[in-house]
C-alpha cells in the first residue's frame, strides 16, 4: 500500500505554548488510521494543520507526495482532503439538504448545477441515515445527528482523506455502533479515514494503526493492541481512565 | 423539493404584479403614485443590500454610498458628456461595482461590527471626497438638466413613467435575487455567511464569495442610484450618509434578513409608515421618525430577529396558503409530483 499522508516533524506553538511538538507518522492509503490522546493533547490542532486551517509552525505535512505548504484553506477539499469538526460547525440558517448539497457543489466534485449537486445530496443522505430529516435545520437535531451531518456534509465533498474529529464522542452504545458501521462502509468506498476519538471500543474495532498523543507529542504508534498493552500508554492514558471508572 | 413547476402561485404572483402594474390607470393621485416609487425605489436598494448583508452576512452601512456613486457616475456622465441615463445603468453597475470590491476587499477579514464599521468609514469617506470635489458639484449637489420630456434622457413630466420604470426595476432585481438564491453562487455565500471555517473546509473562498457578492450588491444599488438622481433630479453629497443607508437596511431587517422576499415586504411596510410619520410628526419634533424606525428596530431585533418571514416560514398562515395553492394546483391540472 502507498502512503497518501505524510507527517514530518511538525510542530505548533500558539503563543510560546507548543501544542504539537515535533510528530511524525504517515497514513497508509485506505486505512483507518486513529489518534487517541487526553484533552489537550494536541490532535485538534493536528487536525487542524492537516486541512489547511492553519501551517505548522515547523515541519511540513506531505499529502500524495505533495507539500501542502502552498496550498490555500479552501482548496483543501479540492485535493481531496474533507473534514469534521469537533465544535460542530452546521449551516444553522440551512437545512440538513442545504448542508450536504453545499459540499457536493464545491468540494472535489465541484458539481456547477444545484439540481444536479442536490440529487448527489440526496444520495449521501440516504448513505448516512439522514435522509428523514434533510428538510429540518441542523440546530432542531440531537448530538447524534448533527455529527452524522458533519460527516455527510464532508462525505459530499467526494474526499480521498476523511478526517474525523471525535465524532462519536457523547454517543450511546447503539449509536456508536451504527457509527462504527458507517465508517465501515465509508471505507469500504475507498476512502482513507483519519480519526481522533476517545472511545477506545471504536478505536479498537476500526482502526489498523493506533497514533498515542501526550502534551503535543506522539508518545507510541502501533495497532491498537501494541498500543493498548504499552505500559507508557497504559500509566499517562488508560491509568488515568481507571482513576476516573474507579 | 422546494421547486415548484409552474403553478397557481406564479399565477398569484402574476396577478400581484399586474395590479401593481394598474395602479397608475386606477389612482390618478399622484401623491399615491410617489409613494409607491418610493417604496419600489426602497425595495430595490433592499433587495441590492441583500446581496451582501442577507445573503452573504456581511452586514453593511456603506450602502447609501455605493448608491451616491451610482447616481453621480450617472449624473456627471449626463452633465459633461450628454449620455443617456440608459447607458449609465450599465456602466454605473460595473463601474461601481468594481471600486467597492476593490477598496472594499482588504476589509473582508474583519467580522462582524469590525467590517460595518469599516463600511460607515467608508460612506463617510466618499460624503467628504464629493462635499470637495469641485468637478462634482461639491457640497451643493449637481441639478439635472431640466427640459422637455425625453425618453432617451430619461426624462419624463409624469409620475407614470418614473413609477413603471421603478416597478421594472423592482420585478428584476427580485428575479435576480431568486436565482442567485438557488445557485451554486447562492450556496457559496449561503456559506460563507453561517460559518466561514466550514466554507474553507468544503473548498468555498470565503474572500472570493464576499468580493462577488459586494460587486453584484454595489451594482445593483448604484442601479438605483442611477435612478435616483434622474428622478429627483438633484443629488449632493448627502444622499451617501450611513444615515440614508438605514433606510435600505431597514425593510431587510424587518422583511426577514436572509430571505429574498423580505425587503419587498419590508418596504411595502416601512416606505408608507415612515411617510405618514413624516408628515404626522415633523411639526411635532423634527426627526421623531428617526425614533421610531429604532423603536421598530429594537423591537424586531429583540423579539422576531428573523422578521416578518421568519414568522412566515412556521406560520399557520404559511400552512393554510401553500395548502390554497395545492390546491388550486390540482384543480387546475398543474402537475407537481414530478419533483422527487
Ligand atoms: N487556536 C488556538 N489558540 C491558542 N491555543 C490553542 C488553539 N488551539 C488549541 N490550543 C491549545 O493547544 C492545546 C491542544 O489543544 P487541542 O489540539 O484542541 O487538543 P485536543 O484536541 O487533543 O483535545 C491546548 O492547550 C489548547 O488550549
Ligand atoms: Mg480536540
Amino acid at each position: 500500500m502507498a502512503t497518501l499522508l505524510e507527517l514530518n516533524n511538525i510542530s505548533k506553538s500558539f503563543k510560546g505554548l507548543k501544542a504539537v511538538n515535533d510528530v511524525s507518522f504517515s497514513v497508509e492509503e485506505k486505512s483507518i488510521t486513529g489518534i487517541i490522546g487526553s484533552n489537550g493533547a494536541g490532535k485538534t490542532t493536528l487536525f487542524n494543520m492537516i486541512s489547511g486551517v492553519f501551517p505548522p509552525t515547523e515541519g511540513t505535512v506531505i499529502y500524495k507526495g505533495k507539500d501542502l505548504a502552498s496550498v490555500k484553506p479552501y482548496q483543501y477539499s479540492s485535493i481531496g482532503i474533507a473534514r469534521t469538526f469537533q465544535i460542530m460547525k452546521p449551516l444553522k440558517h440551512m437545512t440538513v439538504m442545504e448542508n450536504v448539497t453545499s459540499g457536493a457543489l464545491f468540494g472535489r466534485r465541484n458539481i456547477k448545477s444545484a439540481k444536479e449537486a442536490e440529487e448527489y445530496a440526496l444520495e449521501i443522505l440516504n448513505f448516512t441515515g439522514l435522509y428523514e430529516r434533510r428538510d429540518v435545520l441542523p440546530g432542531s437535531m440531537g448530538t447524534p445527528f448533527k455529527k452524522r451531518l458533519e460527516v455527510a456534509r464532508a462525505l459530499a465533498t467526494d474526499p480521498e482523506l476523511l478526517l474525523l474529529d471525535e465524532v462519536m464522542a457523547g454517543l450511546n452504545p447503539t449509536e456508536t455502533d451504527d457509527a462504527i458501521e458507517l465508517f465501515r462502509k465509508i471505507n469500504e468506498r475507498g476512502i482513507t479515514i483519519l480519526l481522533i476519538e476517545h472511545v477506545m471500543r471504536a478505536v479498537a474495532n476500526l482502526c489498523e494503526t493506533v497514533v498515542v498523543m501526550h502534551h503535543g507529542e506522539k508518545i507510541t504508534e502501533g495497532t491498537p493492541e501494541q498500543v493498548m498493552n504499552d505500559p507508557y500508554v497504559i500509566e499517562i492514558y488508560l491509568g488515568k481512565e481507571d482513576e476516573t471508572d474507579g | 423539493m422546494m421547486k415548484k413547476r409552474f403553478g397557481s402561485r406564479h399565477i398569484g404572483a402574476l396577478l400581484l404584479l399586474l395590479i401593481l402594474a394598474l395602479i397608475p390607470v386606477i389612482i390618478r393621485n399622484t401623491y399615491i403614485q410617489t409613494i409607491f416609487i418610493l417604496i419600489f425605489y426602497t425595495a430595490s436598494a433592499s433587495l441590492a443590500w441583500s446581496v451582501l448583508g442577507g445573503l452573504t452576512g456581511q452586514l453593511s452601512l456603506g450602502h447609501a454610498a455605493f448608491m451616491g456613486l451610482g447616481a453621480y457616475t450617472s449624473t456627471l456622465l449626463l452633465v459633461n458628456a450628454n449620455l443617456s441615463p440608459w447607458l449609465s445603468i450599465p456602466i454605473a453597475f460595473v463601474f461601481v461595482g468594481l471600486i467597492c470590491m476593490l477598496l472594499l476587499s482588504p476589509c473582508f477579514v474583519l467580522h462582524g461590527p469590525y467590517f460595518t464599521l469599516v463600511t460607515i468609514a467608508f460612506s463617510y469617506a466618499f460624503l467628504n471626497l464629493f462635499t470637495n470635489w469641485d468637478y462634482a458639484g461639491k457640497g451643493q449637489g449637481i441639478v439635472l438638466p431640466f427640459g422637455a420630456e425625453d425618453f432617451a434622457l430619461m426624462r419624463f413630466k409624469s409620475k407614470t413613467s418614473y413609477f413603471y420604470i421603478a416597478l421594472c426595476m423592482m420585478v428584476l432585481f427580485y428575479i435576480v435575487l431568486r436565482l442567485i438564491d438557488r445557485s451554486k453562487l447562492g450556496y457559496g455565500l449561503k456559506t460563507v455567511r453561517e460559518d466561514e471555517g466550514t466554507a474553507n473546509a468544503i473548498g468555498i473562498s470565503p474572500l472570493k464569495y464576499k468580493m462577488i457578492a459586494t460587486f453584484i450588491s454595489a451594482g445593483m444599488i448604484a442601479v438605483c442610484g442611477v435612478f435616483y438622481a434622474n428622478y429627483f433630479r438633484f443629488i449632493d453629497p448627502e444622499i451617501m450618509a450611513e444615515s440614508q443607508a438605514i433606510e435600505y437596511v431597514l425593510p431587510a431587517i424587518i422583511g426577514g434578513i436572509g430571505s429574498v422576499t423580505g425587503p419587498l415586504i419590508g418596504a411595502f411596510i416601512i416606505v408608507p409608515l415612515s411617510q405618514y410619520l413624516n408628515a404626522a410628526l415633523s411639526s411635532v419634533v423634527s426627526g421623531a421618525n428617526l425614533v421610531v424606525y429604532a423603536v421598530i428596530l429594537i423591537a424586531v431585533v429583540m423579539f422576531q430577529p428573523t422578521g416578518i418571514m421568519g414568522w412566515y416560514q412556521n406560520s399557520k398562515l404559511k400552512k393554510k396558503l401553500s395548502g390554497f395553492f395545492d390546491n388550486l394546483d390540482r384543480k387546475l391540472g398543474f402537475d407537481k409530483s414530478q419533483n422527487a
